[in-house]
């Protein structure tokens, strides 16, 4: 299997703080991979690791089949990235901050920097100075240094960071083409779970450096929990009458109770008539499953 | 495009946008400014007599109102000024893709990081030359309007040995506030090396061992204790020599392998 990305046993130690523990990933070519994980879990550190910009302490790194590091060493050509924050040199404009990468990417073709700009949607801030950008046009900056050379990975940490509503639906359809259309792997950190539960083909969480859970979205999918939401005026009256029928209360608070149990989630019509028998029928009730939000809070409060 | 040829592209697009070499430039112009008046004050003694310890000051400096005197002051003026100035060059073109956060894209290139390291010290290399001769051409300039004798070709070609000699070896001591400006990802540790050295290279001057110690060497070639060849030996060069090797290594070993936590 050619994966475009592989790591085995990487670990990274700051003096005694254990970043990343034992990561072995592996993101087959041309997957959306959406890394999570709560502030310090350690993306970032994996995502400089995977760019060569730290040493790992113990095991090794592997990006398009090619080992990175030590120096520096890696597929670069082919590598795009956007890390933490984006920055720009503040004095230089938009253009010129791309035509520095670019020349850096070795590329001769002046007009592929008009191409990304046109592409990213920063065209009217092509000639101002990066430093005067707005975070969202700073952002369509960095994503635009990342895209620029065509490339067959792209390591985004936080891509979405920054852009209003309607630029986070704009970047979610780039990468979904770019990898459906243009066979690029994406590797990409997100705290805002909803875009990779939209976008990503597969998901690694990470907790507390260790890589706790790796899913295919279809897998995700299975693995969420369904529950039966059930909304009534006398809440008390609802959950005894439920009790009495033998159903296990999942949970209860303020005007609504859940109930996980295979028979209420298979057959919400007979729950309908257990409250309504019971003289406290139902204002709402509806089959429901939890998101990516839920799964990777219980995952990382456990 | 090769390699280096990208890196000094990039590197001089970022010296040619950015404010901080007409800074440096206005900053180092004052050198001849004030040579050319120390030689009006003591061209008039009686105007002297009236402006107090500035008349002290010009005679300790310079002596006479002469061609001589001119270049010997502008010398010292340049082996002095040049270790902050292009001490704030260096810091500048190195410490700043860290306080910008721009170090990131700067190492998981085609192009290498050496490659990008080495543009770096050319294009810092350049512009402190550049200062260096604009300030010797400022002088001349300064020197013919406030009409002084004493000028000589042969003076002419001894103060530029001096003067560019001064600032030739100045420079490669900058590798060390390029360590610095990296390792301390950042403008001030580097800012307190600067003041360190200078610092130590005056009190080494005092205790005449500066001959022994990197940093005081410019300063000495430039004649400010006396000629240089009563000042410095040929140890004193191969010692400025394997310091600045060792800089300059420390710097290109930093950024291949030091982890980039920015």
């Amino acid at each position: 299997m050619e994966f475009a990305i592989e790591t085995n046993g990487l670990t990274k130690r700051f003096g005694n703080v254990i970043a990343v523990d034992s990561v072995d990933l592996r993101v087959k070519r041309g997957e959306i991979y959406g890394f999570l994980g709560l502030n310090g879990a350690g993306k970032t550190t994996t995502i400089r690791a995977l760019l060569g910009m730290i040493r790992p302490s113990e095991g090794n790194v592997q990006v398009l089949e090619q080992v990175v590091g030590p120096n520096g060493r890696g597929p670069w050509a082919k590598v795009g990235h956007l890390v933490e924050n984006p920055s720009a040199y503040p004095e230089l404009s938009v253009r010129e901050n791309l035509d520095i990468a670019r020349r850096l990417h070795r590329i001769e073709n002046q007009s592929v920097v008009n191409e990304i700009i046109e592409r990213l949607g920063i065209a009217s801030y092509a000639d101002r100075k990066a430093g005067t950008l707005s975070t969202g046009n700073l952002q369509r900056l960095g994503l635009a240094r990342a895209l620029l050379h065509d490339p067959e990975l792209l390591l985004l940490d936080e891509p979405a960071n920054g852009l209003d509503p309607a630029g986070v639906v704009e970047i979610r359809e780039l990468l979904r083409d770019l990898s459906q259309k243009q066979g690029v792997t994406v590797f990409m950190s997100s705290h805002i779970l909803t875009e990779v539960d939209r976008l990503a083909t597969r998901i690694g969480i990470i907790h507390k450096g260790k890589l706790i859970e790796e899913l295919d979205a279809d897998k995700l999918e299975r693995l969420r929990a369904k529950y039966l939401l059930i909304k009534a005026h006398n809440v008390n009256a609802a959950r005894n009458a439920l009790k009495s029928a033998g159903y296990t209360i999942l949970s209860s608070h303020d005007n609504e109770i859940r109930l996980n149990d295979l028979r209420a989630v298979a057959a919400p019509d007979e729950v309908a008539q257990v409250l309504v028998r019971a003289g406290v029928p139902p204002t709402h009730l509806a089959v429901e499953q939890e998101n990516l939000e839920d799964h990777f809070l219980r995952l990382t409060s456990q | 495009m090769s390699n280096f040829s990208s890196a000094l592209w990039a590197e001089m697009l970022k010296m040619f946008r950015s404010k901080v070499p007409l800074f440096t430039a206005i900053g180092f112009s004052m050198a001849p400014l004030a040579g050319g008046l120390f030689m009006i004050i003591l061209k008039d003694p009686e105007a002297a007599k009236s402006l107090g310890l500035i008349t002290t000051k010009a005679q300790l400096l310079t002596g006479t109102a002469d061609w001589p005197s001119f270049m010997g002051f502008m010398a010292q003026a340049v082996a002095a000024g040049s270790m902050i100035l292009f001490s704030i060059i260096t810091i500048w073109v190195f410490g700043r893709e860290f306080s910008d956060h721009t170090v990131k894209e700067l190492l998981a290139l085609p192009t290498s990081r050496e490659a990008i390291i080495a543009a770096k010290f050319i294009v810092l290399s350049i512009w402190s030359l550049v200062i260096t001769l604009l300030i010797f051409g400022e002088g001349l300039i300064v020197g013919i309007l406030v009409v002084i004798p004493g000028w000589s070709i042969d003076l002419l070609q001894t103060s530029l040995v001096d003067i560019l000699g001064g600032a030739a070896l100045t420079l490669p001591l900058m590798s060390f506030v390029a360590l610095l400006a990296s390792s301390g990802r950042g403008y001030m540790p580097a800012f307190g090396w600067t003041i360190l050295t200078l610092f130590m290279a005056n009190l080494s001057a005092i205790l005449v061992w500066g001959d022994w110690f990197p940093w005081a060497i410019p300063g000495l070639f430039s004649g400010v204790a006396g000629p240089r060849t009563e000042t410095l030996g040929t140890h004193s060069y191969i010692l400025l020599l394997i310091t600045s090797i060792i800089g300059i290594v420390a710097t290109f070993w930093w950024w291949r392998s030091a982890d980039q936590t920015r």
